[in-house]
């Protein structure tokens, strides 16, 4: 079960991506820290990226470059000059990336395709859930039909020749396919009655979990932001 | 409030999202792979797929005439890319709604009463609009820089002017020559995207009135 509604998840990213940007040097460490644990303890499945090797080869890049593009070499290893400066630089700039990478994986692991989509059409880009909802149905048949368009071509020798004329055609291919995809997709969603606007489910306000979890996050942000 | 777009606006808006969605996933990774940030300094992949977001984007513009509607695709571009393109890219997803509002603002600037001007200047709009977008490109560097790593903008455009003058065979003294010719890169990218999707476009709109004719 869900403590926190979407305000309450909506409030911590924008902590993280606020906090992210306004803490400086050592304060990262416990902004990544808060992240951390709230993500550990209210969605887990967002700390999935910590998993797999290409997110830690992108953080371990940055610390270890940063002392050679960043700041005056004041060290030097087995020949090569270090900048101390860089190095920290480096790190802070990895942490910042990292609670922030983090803070937004566990919110779109936490909130629905669904609820992210209401969350827009409440700031009045009202059919934005419909069309979100259209989009990701049509990905994989997309993806399906450029494939077959493409072999087509291929096949009909289309590209040893003119190769530019044949891509245009191609493209144009592509898109009047879709293109015919949607229009069944508008006959589908006429034929049940759908309108944009039409009356659709709001979200919930917040409750009280996201009320204090608020409270909670502006108290310690701005303890950290004071702190000398 | 009554919704602007219709139904069938909608779902177009959605087969454009989609299909800058596909390209992201399929050519985006592809181009990602031959070409590392190093080896390409003055057009990153980034304005690559810029311009080919803008050619899709401005395509649909065609289908649904009405403001907003670029927009609208860049946000379902943006919502598919944290759901399910292999992790959350939020400095991608803010520079794709950012130049999508940029082509927005291009549309709009360039927008002419009366119907057959309107025609008439739709390329040069186009055009326009995907400068606008595709120049953002270039101060997304600065403001993901400062946003996402904290690092100042001066450092930055030094870094910038580094790798400019090493792909240009100048001396980083020559700052305004660099910076100009990124930004003429980014015009000239942005403005043949503009192009492309109005000369697409029409070509995809004859098909389709073709096949109508043929059916009836």
């Amino acid at each position: 079960m869900r403590i926190f509604g979407t305000w309450g998840y909506l409030a911590f990213l924008v902590w993280a991506i606020v906090l992210g940007m306004l803490a400086t040097e050592a304060r990262v460490i416990f902004v990544l820290g808060f992240v951390i644990v709230f993500s550990a303890s209210f969605f887990p499945s967002g700390l999935k990226p910590v998993r797999r090797p290409e997110f830690w080869f992108l953080v371990a890049s940055a610390v270890l470059l940063s002392p050679f593009l960043i700041g005056e070499k004041d060290l030097s290893l087995f020949g090569l000059g270090l900048s101390r400066q860089g190095f920290w630089a480096g790190l802070w700039m990895a942490l910042r990336a990292l609670s922030m990478a983090l803070a937004v994986g566990g919110f779109a692991y936490a909130v629905s395709a669904d609820e992210i989509a209401r969350l827009f059409e409440m700031a009045g880009l009202k059919g934005l859930g419909f069309a979100v909802g259209v989009a990701f149905n049509l990905l994989p048949t997309l993806e399906e039909t450029a494939r077959n368009a493409y072999q087509a071509m291929r096949l009909r020798g289309g590209f040893q020749r003119e190769r530019l004329r044949a891509l245009r055609m191609l493209l144009v291919a592509i898109v009047v396919n879709a293109l015919r995809r949607g229009d069944e997709v508008v006959e589908a969603a006429e034929a049940r009655a759908f309108r944009p606007d039409g009356p659709r489910q709001a979200l919930l306000p917040p409750g009280r979990a996201d009320l204090a979890l608020v409270a909670v996050l502006i108290a310690l942000g701005a303890g950290l932001l004071a702190w000398p | 409030m009554k919704t602007r777009f219709t139904t069938r606006d909608l779902v177009y808006i959605a087969v454009f999202g989609a299909l800058w969605g596909v390209l992201e996933i399929t050519f985006g990774s592809y181009l990602h792979l031959i070409f590392p940030p190093i080896a390409t300094p003055l057009v990153g992949v980034g304005t690559i797929m810029t311009a080919v977001g803008m050619v899709v984007a401005l395509i649909g513009r065609l289908f649904v005439p009405r403001a907003g509607s670029v927009l609208m695709i860049g946000l379902v571009v943006a919502i598919l890319k944290a759901l399910s393109m292999g992790g959350v890219k939020l400095s991608a997803m803010i520079a794709i709604i950012i130049e999508c509002l940029l082509a927005e603002l291009g549309l709009f600037l360039s927008r002419k009463p009366g119907l057959r001007r309107a025609q008439s200047s739709r390329r040069g709009g186009f055009m326009f609009a995907g400068c606008l977008a595709v120049l953002w490109t270039f101060f997304h560097k600065f403001f993901a820089s400062y946003i996402f790593l904290g690092r100042g903008i001066y450092e930055v455009y030094l870094g910038i002017l580094k790798k400019g003058s090493q792909a240009l065979g100048i001396e980083t003294g020559y700052a305004l020559v660099i910076v100009a010719a990124y930004l003429l890169i980014r015009i000239v990218v942005g403005g043949l995207a503009g192009w492309l999707a109005s000369d697409l476009g029409r070509a995809v709109r004859a098909r389709l009135t073709q096949a109508e004719r043929d059916r009836e």
